[in-house]
């Protein structure tokens, strides 16, 4: 279909259709990364009714794209917003008409940790691609032929591919290394795609990033290139410039009213940027853009308990290069552990850990897994208590290391620990290492078991949910049935502190934009119950919980 | 028209016995004040709305088990007569006495309880009260399953091949087996005091059949009193037509035409609508055969002549009502006459307010008895607190209920929350109204059947008139649907939790 929308793309466009125009439009365009701006800042507690209510503000503003999809939100919208993805996005994609969706995939590892097998994997694209634009995918190890599966089925699907190459530094993580990578791309999965530099760990000085670009466009000079940063070391906005004057077509940005501390920079400034030096930014509007952070600075209270703990920058990242939102999980789990106040010795047990295991890219999976074998080499000593993860990364599972393997010795504690069989590393490793194809999953039996759980047939996309997290989806799916689409309600009741007074009101529209409202009466607590008295769209209605022993006296 | 009886000549000559006539003729036709309702639930309310329409005040009676019933909210006084569950509404002294204390001049009794109980009719007129319904040697006789066959073969009508009362032990058994080899399986075994569905069993082969004299006996015994049964050639798929009629003290009879309730749940009526839908010589036959019945059993009131229609159209007589019915609604609703008004008229010794000429039947009407029941549990009821009650309205949408928000439905009483009934000038028109009025009702806290008469009315066969009394036994796929609970309902209780736990445990 033709472009009728004038200066900016449009869903409607077809993938090689949206290619073209970014070849044939002079200046920058701009990809608004909602999902990383969750998942970096905000421990990806952004909820649904946030989205959509500045939903129309962000389609008027003409983003090239808009990601709402990936990394860990397909996970965390079934564990802590309760939302079926694939409900989430037919949500945006309908407030959001005239946007191209974004979403990002790890590759043979999809949404997840591990790898997925080709049948799952193809669902699953085939099915989201229902609702996205733009498949963005990488690999965690740049291992290439990881992305094959995934890439053809969104092809398939007639979507924009958008392969990227995880940027690191350090030793190996050379320009001719990255040009290979590029070129490794484009003889695999052909030319039309856009590259994607995925800078996770906000790494390189603009210098070393520019240089990077230069070097890629040197040697393809037609290759439309983006550019995906984090803000963790306050540098981005830099880095962002100057991959712009080497010919990036596509920047990723946040809303200035939340977001652009380990996540992406914020919209305004970029734009603020380019024009000053003579870039053009086409189809974008600023006024719309503005009424979007208007409503997000007020909203973004809901969610501030949410942010890292350490306010401000963190130029450290440079050493212990953890992505986005990854380190305020991390200290977390530390805390968890008890293990805060050793935190500095934590964060150098991680560097260590990341040289010896390869210089490999502290992305998803990988940096759960080095920060995991930090954790245990800390408290259970080194490698004495290597993760069933590990073992498969040192036995080449998720693919090889691309630098230099790790020393023998890792290899031989790891590997041989627990073994009965008395074999030696090298040869487990010979044995038994390399990329294991894991074999497709029987989708019609998954279902029959799926529908034994559900007591009705599943429907394809529950079933693609289940196959990828099976205990989760189903927590949900019993979560959903008893409680319904509980995203309707307004994110301050979902993360709502406290008891409710008495005589609050909760007004809310349902999906048809009927209104309703929940007046609270009152609440009646014993030692082991709360009862609560409501009005529910004005008829009287009681329920009663049965509070576990422990939480009675959780507050005064 | 006939000309007014001779009230005098008829007591003195004791035929027909009319004691309900003889109270009223003292009363020189003057309505009565105030009427007690024998009943709980939503006929008594019905009965009541007509009541108080006239200028009668009405007095309600409860159990105390039933002492949060609506009926008593909406009569004008209202007693006590027990403890209840269940006997004191079936205690005819208590009614009696309920209904002098309170200085009622009449009483209505309803259907089920007393409603066609002779001595309750009868005491009525030893105690001087009027008796809404026709006189005691009329329910007697039509109460007796066999003495109405009698009656009705007698005047030409015909019934369905079957037997006299089966005499006990080895005789009966050996009728049994020589009516079986005349007129072969299916069988059915009817207690001859049952009626209103209960008290029948089909017999497919001798051994059930023996077996199911015995049974039969043993629950007739316990439900009605009385171990008589009696045999009735079964047909296959039978419709279950039925002629609404009127009488009057002064000899007119009229019929308000037919309705069909076929779609039953074991023998149990659900859905009833009007008219059957008949060819109109047949319909004419099967009403004039209903008149006929009405006239040789001195009918008087409103009451229901049934047949069994069969696949070739022959009709036979099954029963008489001598009651207001469940189902009277849909009569009311095609021929704008209000049933229980023309027996508070009747029984007030006024003279039917229409005759048969000056009836006209316009459109249909169908209606559905809408319980407490899961379906899917076998229609098994599922009394408690109604959260939230909202029901249907607008055109042609007629509410018959008992019900009301807070209400705590007890688990003594019938599981029935009101009757939907429709109306529509056309069939197609009453369905589209049908699922849109069960779309409408929202009721929360309780199972109820409107999922399960959801997919009926979504159903080609229902939708295309295509059923007789075998349709739910087989459309078992009805039953797959599934529960709905009011979506903001569901939230409300995630609010509850988020309000007890003092956070939100599901984001934790």
């Amino acid at each position: 279909m033709a472009n009728n929308e004038g200066d900016r793309v449009s869903p409607r466009m077809s993938a090689g259709e949206v290619l073209d125009f970014l070849r044939h439009t002079p200046g920058v365009f701009l990809t608004n990364n909602e999902r990383d701006v969750s998942q970096s800042d905000f421990k990806c507690r952004i909820m649904p009714q946030t989205t959509l209510r500045v939903a129309p503000y962000r389609d008027a503003t003409g983003y090239f794209g808009f990601e709402i999809l990936g990394g860990a939100t397909v996970h965390m919208d079934l564990m802590k917003k309760q939302i079926n993805p694939f409900e989430k996005l037919q949500l945006v994609r309908r407030a959001m008409p005239n946007t191209l969706i974004q979403g990002l995939c790890r590759g043979r590892n999809l949404f997840g940790y591990r790898p997925y097998p080709d049948n799952v994997i193809e669902m699953t694209v085939r099915l989201f691609s229902k609702y996205v634009d733009i498949w963005r995918m990488y690999d965690f190890l740049n291992h290439i032929p990881n992305l094959i599966v995934a890439a053809r089925a969104a092809k398939e699907a007639g979507k924009v591919l958008m392969p990227s190459l995880c940027y690191s530094t350090g030793a190996g993580h050379t320009d001719d290394f990255y040009v290979e990578k590029a070129e490794e791309v484009l003889s695999v999965l052909g030319e039309n795609i856009i590259l994607c530099i995925k800078n996770h760990s906000a790494l390189g000085s603009p210098a070393r990033i520019a240089q990077l670009v230069s070097a890629i466009r040197k040697r393809f000079p037609d290759l439309l290139i983006s550019y995906h940063g984090h803000n963790t070391d306050g540098n981005d906005l830099a880095r962002l410039m100057a991959v712009a004057q080497e010919g990036v077509k596509i920047v990723e940005v946040s809303d200035h009213g939340y977001g652009g501390v380990y996540s992406q920079p914020p919209a305004l400034t970029v734009i603020q940027n380019l024009h000053d030096y003579g870039f053009k930014t086409p189809g974008l509007k600023i006024a719309p853009l503005l009424d979007a952070s208007d409503v997000l600075r007020r909203e973004r209270r809901l969610y501030e308990r949410f942010t890292s703990p350490f306010h401000g920058f963190d130029p450290t990242v440079k050493r212990h290069k953890l992505p986005g939102g990854a380190l305020s999980l991390v200290l977390e789990q530390a805390e968890k552990a008890g293990l805060i106040e050793r935190s500095d010795e934590l964060f150098r047990e991680l560097i260590e850990v990341r040289k010896e295991l390869g210089n490999i890219w502290v992305v998803t999976p990988g940096s759960q897994i080095l920060w995991a074998t930090a954790l245990s080499n800390v408290v259970n000593g080194r490698y004495q208590r290597a993760s069933d993860d590990l073992k498969r990364l040192l036995l080449g599972r998720y693919g090889p290391f691309p630098f230099y393997d790790p020393p023998q010795w890792i290899f031989q504690k790891v590997l041989e620990a627990g073994r009965t069989d008395g074999k030696m590393w090298d040869e487990i490793l010979a044995d038994e290492g390399g990329l294991k194809q894991p074999a497709n999953e029987d989708l019609d039996a998954r279902r029959l078991e799926l529908q034994s759980h559900l007591k009705r047939p599943p429907t394809d996309e529950e079933l693609c949910i289940y196959v990828q997290f099976p205990r989760d989806a189903l927590d949900f799916f019993k979560f959903e049935e008893r409680f319904g689409k509980t995203w309707l309600l307004p994110p301050d009741v979902w993360h709502h502190e406290g008891g409710f007074p008495d005589g609050a009101r909760i007004t809310f529209s349902d999906e048809t934009g009927k209104t309703h409202n929940i007046d609270l009466i009152s609440t009646r607590r014993t030692a082991d119950s709360v009862q609560t008295s409501f009005l529910v769209d004005h008829q009287f209605q009681t329920h009663t919980t049965q509070l576990p022993k422990k939480t009675v006296n959780r507050e005064p | 028209m006939r000309a007014p009886l001779d009230y005098t000549t008829a007591i003195e000559e004791a035929v027909p016995i009319r004691e309900a006539i003889r109270v009223i003729s003292k009363a020189s036709s003057e309505m009565f004040k105030k009427l007690l309702v024998a009943n709980r639930g939503e006929i008594a309310i019905r009965i009541m709305r007509s009541a108080q329409e006239l200028g009668i005040k009405t007095v309600a009676v409860y159990e105390e088990t039933d002492k949060t019933a609506m009926h008593i909210m909406r009569a004008d006084e209202a007693v006590c007569i027990g403890s209840g569950p269940r006997r004191d509404y079936l205690n005819i002294e208590r009614m009696i006495r309920a209904a002098q204390s309170s200085h009622a001049e009449a009483i209505h009794p309803g259907y089920g309880f007393l409603a066609e109980n002779p001595s309750f009719s009868r005491r009525c007129a030893e105690a001087g009260l009027v008796f809404i319904g026709p006189p005691p040697q009329v329910i007697s006789d039509m109460g007796s399953k066999v003495i109405a066959r009698r009656i009705m073969a007698e005047a030409g009508i015909p019934v369905i091949p079957g037997t006299q009362v089966l005499p006990p032990g080895e005789e009966g058994k050996e009728i049994a087996a020589s009516f079986a080899q005349t007129h072969r399986f299916p069988i059915m075994v009817k207690a001859v005091a049952g009626g209103g569905g209960r008290g029948i069993r089909v017999a497919q082969n001798i051994d059930e059949l023996v077996k199911f004299i015995e049974l039969g006996r043993s629950e007739a015994k316990m439900a009605f009193g009385n171990d008589e049964v009696y045999l009735e050639k079964g047909l296959a798929s039978p419709r279950h037509i039925e002629v609404q009629i009127l009488a009057d003290g002064y000899g007119n009879v009229i019929h308000l035409g037919t309705r069909n309730c076929s779609i039953q749940r074991r023998h149990q009526k659900m859905i009833e609508m009007a008219p059957a839908f008949l060819p109109e010589s047949l319909a004419d036959k099967i009403c004039d055969a209903a008149l006929r019945a009405a006239r040789v059993c001195n009918y008087l009131s409103a009451g229901t002549v049934e047949f069994l229609l069969d696949t070739n159209d022959n009709c036979y007589f099954l029963e008489v009502n001598t009651r207001i019915q469940v189902e009277h609604t849909v009569t009311e609703m095609i021929s704008g006459i209000d049933i229980v008004r023309e027996q508070l008229l009747i029984a007030a010794g006024q003279p039917l307010s229409v005759s048969q000429e000056n009836l006209v039947f316009r459109g249909c009407a169908v209606e559905l008895r809408i319980t407490a029941e899961d379906a899917k549990s076998n229609f098994m009821p599922d009394p408690g607190l109604i959260d939230i009650y909202q029901s249907p309205g607008g055109y042609g949408v007629r509410i018959d209920g008992a019900v009301y928000q807070g209400y705590e439905i007890p688990r003594y009483y019938d599981s029935m929350l009101c009757k939907l009934t429709v109306y529509g000038h056309t069939w197609r028109e009453a369905v589209d109204r049908l699922r849109r009025s069960l779309g409408n009702f929202l009721i929360a806290g309780v199972k109820t059947t409107i999922p399960y008469y959801k997919q009926i009315v979504n159903d080609p066969d229902f939708i295309n008139q295509n059923f007789d009394t075998s349709y739910i036994e087989k459309h078992p796929q009805l039953l797959n649907y599934q529960e709905e609970v009011p979506p903001v309902g569901k939230l409300a209780i995630l609010v509850a939790e988020i309000n007890a736990h003092r956070h939100n445990p599901y984001t934790a």
